[in-house]
């Protein structure tokens, strides 16, 4: 009797010992992986906190047919030219981030806290509207100003 | 004495059967549970990390029947830190309360996956049904969990 007691028990053991390797790892897995999701959605929420503009000037001169879009970032995160996105009148535009300038420099794509970015687009009706969107998503929206 | 150490093997495999299966059931059950835990570990981190905003200007006039064939057009944009896909079944539109079938999404730069940061432009038909003009309407969006609304006025 005695080898089948511990001969049972040994095998039973390393049952266990294996499910439980099995269940740790999934368990440490999944809580790992909901977590880090957890810190990168506060991190994003901090940015978004951030993160303010405004928009200064938007305005249709009717001579020469051209749109300008003035936007400043008053906030403290640093955003990105190429995330940021423009509707006017609701019409989503692309295309126009080669044109545009931060502070006079049109190569750069980082628009800092203070720095303004100023876009032009050829318009030949002048148009309502305006709206800036960051990738935030944090938005500025503006009526359009008609000059000239 | 021979019989004693006969009955003794046969008890000995015996044990050796039941403490193995046993032990296999348990594993097994164990690694069916550790993969579902898995799994939903993977679901709850993608439901954490998806965040959309719908970033069209309520204000302007333009959001329906804007090019005059009764269309609701909303831009989504993607910010959270996910890739979503943008296929019909995975974004759910509900118009005032109607689950609306006749929906295109697409990106707006003509992409395949949504990537954090990227807009897709979503596209309502209700040319079977417009909707009346000067009336408050309500859209909802639903992507991985994650529900947006946006109001305006037709």
């Amino acid at each position: 009797m005695g080898f089948s007691v511990s001969g049972s028990a040994a095998i039973l053991f390393v049952g266990a010992f294996i499910a439980f390797g099995m269940f740790h790892s999934a368990t440490t897995n999944s809580f790992e992986r909901v977590s880090e999701a957890e810190d990168d959605r506060a991190e994003d929420a901090l940015a978004q906190q951030n993160t303010d503009l405004a928009i200064v000037t938007a305005s249709h001169n009717a001579t020469t047919d051209v749109l300008w879009v003035n936007t400043t970032n008053t906030g403290a995160e640093s955003l990105s030219v190429g995330d940021t996105d423009l509707l006017v009148d609701n019409d989503y535009r692309t295309g126009w981030a080669a044109n545009a300038t931060v502070d006079g420099d049109n190569a750069t794509d980082l628009w800092l806290p203070g720095e303004t970015l100023a876009v032009a687009f050829d318009e030949s009706t002048a148009p309502d509207r305006v709206k800036v969107v960051t990738e935030t998503g944090v938005s500025a929206t503006a009526e359009v100003i008609q000059r000239g | 004495m021979a019989s004693v150490s006969a009955s003794h093997l046969i008890l000995f495999i015996a044990s050796m059967i039941i403490a193995a299966s046993v032990a296999g059931v348990l594993t097994d059950t164990v690694g069916r549970l550790s993969g579902a835990i898995d799994d939903q570990g993977l679901q709850v981190s993608e439901d954490v990390r998806t965040d959309v905003e719908i970033i069209s200007d309520s204000g302007s006039d333009a959001v329906y029947n804007a090019s005059g064939d009764d269309l609701v057009v909303v831009h989504l944009k993607n910010t959270g830190s996910e890739t979503l896909s943008v296929d019909g079944t995975a974004i759910d539109v509900l118009l005032d309360g109607r689950y609306e079938t006749d929906v295109t999404a697409a990106l707006v730069d003509g992409a395949d996956s949504w990537r954090p940061g990227e807009v897709a432009r979503l596209t309502i038909d209700r040319s079977s049904d417009p909707l009346e003009s000067g009336t408050d309407h309500r859209l909802k969006v639903v992507v991985n969990g994650d529900e947006e609304v946006f109001e305006f006025r037709s």
